[in-house]
């Protein structure tokens, strides 16, 4: 079956620094992908290459088969224009490290703009749509809020309702919980295991090891803009190859 | 062209004396102004509680008003007292009025940022309070609203034409009777404009390039 | 000194004031809607991609800004009609005062926008808003919000600066005042009540916004 993500030889520089040098990785539907890695590995940045935040250099990224963010044309790439990249990311849903609420909407407003705007989406349908999501993750009675009064879990969970109600093929997940306060971490990867559970695919870039751990079906170990090594998190965690890898997870156990 | 180049010509010593005019008021109104208003501004902020309040009426009331109506009121004013201001002098009053009630509010707000533990620890080594002000509140605020200050010159400037209503002969009056005796409407005025564009945008870089400085510690 | 006050003859012709306060409202109302709709184009393509409308955006602050309202006035006024354009007396006033506003206006959004902080730009993009889109439904209502303080104080000044209407004979609280002063003579009385009519009409507008502020969610 086709992988619906699929990344190939992707290479992307800042100025005079390689930041990605040739990655590969297959996503298939339902799957739950973690990369983990130091920072200044890469991981970031491949997540936003895949949501074209960022434009990449050399390689591809399919989506169900569809190469998204460059046309060829002979033998040149060219960006695609800005309404083809808006509907190509419309693909994948992305969740920040800073959550990045609009803070001028309230949380049913953040979920339901997406909806009425891109997807064309009547508004009370919408609205039904986003209170539908909100209580998903757990926030039924904050709809009505203003990011500005809600905690950094619960704006991280209207981040990820407004992620899912656009239905996207995936998911991605950008340290979502590094800007979190630690008693306010466990919810929000609570509703990311709620979220696989019901079969989501997502890539999900991550420093916590145990949560990784537990909602992955495979592990990425990145190094220096490469992948280093890729398993099940059974061999990952237990069975580390590389030396480099047993480091980082010796000096991120603790 | 040739015509405007020759009427241009002609106006040269009348738009000149204009143009320092200009000048002269301008420079006369900010220097007096802000003498006045570094001293409101200090009883705005340090003052008793009378001083304090009669000193806001003044920033309030003047910074309420409109210019022009600031010039009007210096210009007619006077006579009922007898005393008659000659149209050159009430015109420097107004903006000195005027630029001493924007100064008070502007150092009273660079003075109410100084952090009350500077007053502390200088209370501390035993200064007195206007040794206090003068040595460590003064040279902190003033630094501060340099920037803010050399743009109130522009806008002093700018202000500068409204006395050209009560017939003082600055360089909007000069121009205005230029224009009334060649006709050159547009022309003039648009000479009259970049004059001002040129005097103003000189402070503005003025402003910018000290405020350059000022930010670097 | 000899010289008893009498504010009758004001208080007389106070009607005249008002109606002359209230245009002058409406002429810095009307400026500051056209000068907000110049200042969020020329704010936009002030931070924009295209290098030219930067520039464009760039100039048409730095002359604006540094022109005395007076000189932009009798320029429209009696200078423009030499190239065909004829505006009346109203019309001239508010274009004159609303392409000023505009100069500080763009700066005010142009400040606005950089503080929009770019990771709300990118949430934006990334649920698919196109790059229109996301200026419209997110960029712009952050900033507008982000501005509201100045664009009150803007409001302010320009309402203050339709006094200069009273020099091309627009009959606004000015206007009326210079009228009252030369036909009764109340010289003191009358540009007492005409200065703590726009006093006590700026605060009372200060007030008003600062009220209309608190009524808005801050972010």
């Amino acid at each position: 079956m086709q992988p619906l993500l699929q990344i190939k030889a992707l290479t992307k520089r800042f100025g005079a620094l390689d930041v990605l040098k040739g990655v590969d990785l297959d996503v298939h539907q339902g799957q739950v992908v973690s990369v983990i890695g130091s920072s200044g590995s890469g991981k970031t940045t491949l997540l936003r290459c895949v949501n074209l935040l960022e434009e990449f250099d050399g390689g591809d990224i399919l989506i169900d088969g569809e190469a998204i963010g460059y046309r060829t044309e002979g033998q040149r790439r060219r960006r695609l224009k800005d309404r083809d990249l808006s509907r190509q990311r419309a693909m994948t849903g992305m969740v920040f490290q800073s959550f990045n609420l609009f803070p001028h909407l309230t949380a049913l407003g953040n979920v339901a703009l997406g909806l009425i705007k891109v997807k064309g989406m009547a508004k009370a349908e919408a609205r039904a749509l986003a209170a539908d999501w909100l209580g998903r993750v757990g926030l039924a009675g904050h709809a009505a809020h203003y990011p500005s009064q809600l905690s950094g879990g619960q704006q991280q969970r209207v981040a990820i309702a407004r992620a899912l109600a656009m239905n996207p093929k995936l998911v991605l997940l950008d340290e979502i919980t590094s800007a979190l306060d630690p008693e306010l971490v466990q919810e929000v990867l609570q509703t990311v295991k709620l979220i696989a559970g019901e079969g989501a695919t997502l890539l999900i870039v991550t420093h916590e090891m145990r949560f990784a751990r537990d909602v992955s079906h495979s592990v990425v170990f990145m190094e220096k803009g490469r992948i280093a090594e890729a398993g099940p998190p059974s061999e990952i965690f237990n069975n580390p190859r590389s030396p480099r890898l047993i480091e980082f997870l010796r000096s991120s156990r603790d | 062209m040739d015509y405007f180049l020759h009427e241009l010509w002609i106006s040269r010593f009348a738009l000149a004396e204009g143009f320092l005019r200009t000048i002269e008021i301008s420079a006369l109104s900010i220097t007096l102004g802000t003498l006045a208003g570094l001293l409101i501004g200090i009883a705005l902020t340090y003052g008793r509680l009378p001083l304090r309040l009669v000193s806001r009426a003044y920033v309030d009331i003047i910074r309420g008003t409109p210019v022009l109506v600031l010039v009007l009121a210096c210009f007619y004013m006077p006579s009922v007292f007898r005393v008659s201001l000659e149209a050159l002098t009430a015109g420097v009053l107004a903006l000195t009025l005027f630029c001493a009630a924007h100064m008070a509010e502007i150092l009273r707000g660079a003075l109410a940022a100084i952090p009350p533990g500077q007053t502390e620890a200088a209370r501390s080594i035993g200064l007195t309070f206007p040794k206090i002000l003068a040595y460590v509140l003064l040279p902190q605020a003033l630094r501060a609203i340099l920037p803010t200050w050399i743009n109130t010159g522009a806008e002093l400037v700018k202000a500068s034409t409204l006395v050209s209503i009560i017939g003082v002969g600055e360089l909007l009056l000069k121009t205005q009777e230029i224009v009334g005796r060649n006709f050159l409407t547009l022309d003039f005025y648009l000479v009259a404009g970049l004059l001002y564009l040129i005097v103003n945008y000189s402070i503005e870089r003025l402003g910018k390039t000290i405020e350059r400085r000022v930010t670097q510690p | 000194m000899g010289y008893t006050l009498h504010f009758g003859v004001v208080w007389a012709s106070f009607d005249r004031l008002l109606s002359g306060l209230a245009l002058g409202l409406g002429l810095g109302l009307a400026a500051v809607a056209i000068g907000a709709v110049i200042g969020l184009a020329a704010g936009f393509a002030s931070v924009g991609p295209s290098p030219f409308w930067r520039r464009a955006a760039g100039l048409y602050v730095t002359v604006f800004r540094n022109l005395p309202i007076l000189v932009i006035v009798l320029v429209v006024y009696f200078g423009l009609p030499q190239w065909g354009i004829r505006l009346d007396k109203v019309e001239s006033f508010v274009a004159s005062l609303a392409v000023y506003a505009g100069a500080y206006l763009t700066e005010v959004f142009r400040a606005g926008l950089l503080a929009v902080p770019k990771g709300v730009i990118e949430a934006g993009r990334a649920i698919g808003l196109t790059r229109l889109q996301t200026n419209a439904y997110v960029v712009a209502p952050i900033m507008v919000r982000n501005a509201l303080p100045a664009l009150g104080t803007t409001f302010i000044s320009l309402f203050k600066d339709s006094s200069i209407a009273a020099v091309i004979a627009i009959p606004e609280l000015t206007f009326e005042a210079r009228k009252i002063n030369v036909e009764s003579f109340r010289v003191i009385e009358t540009w007492t009540v005409v200065s703590l009519l726009y006093v006590s009409t700026c605060l009372s507008i200060a007030a008003l916004l600062r009220a209309l502020e608190r009524r808005f969610p801050k972010f």
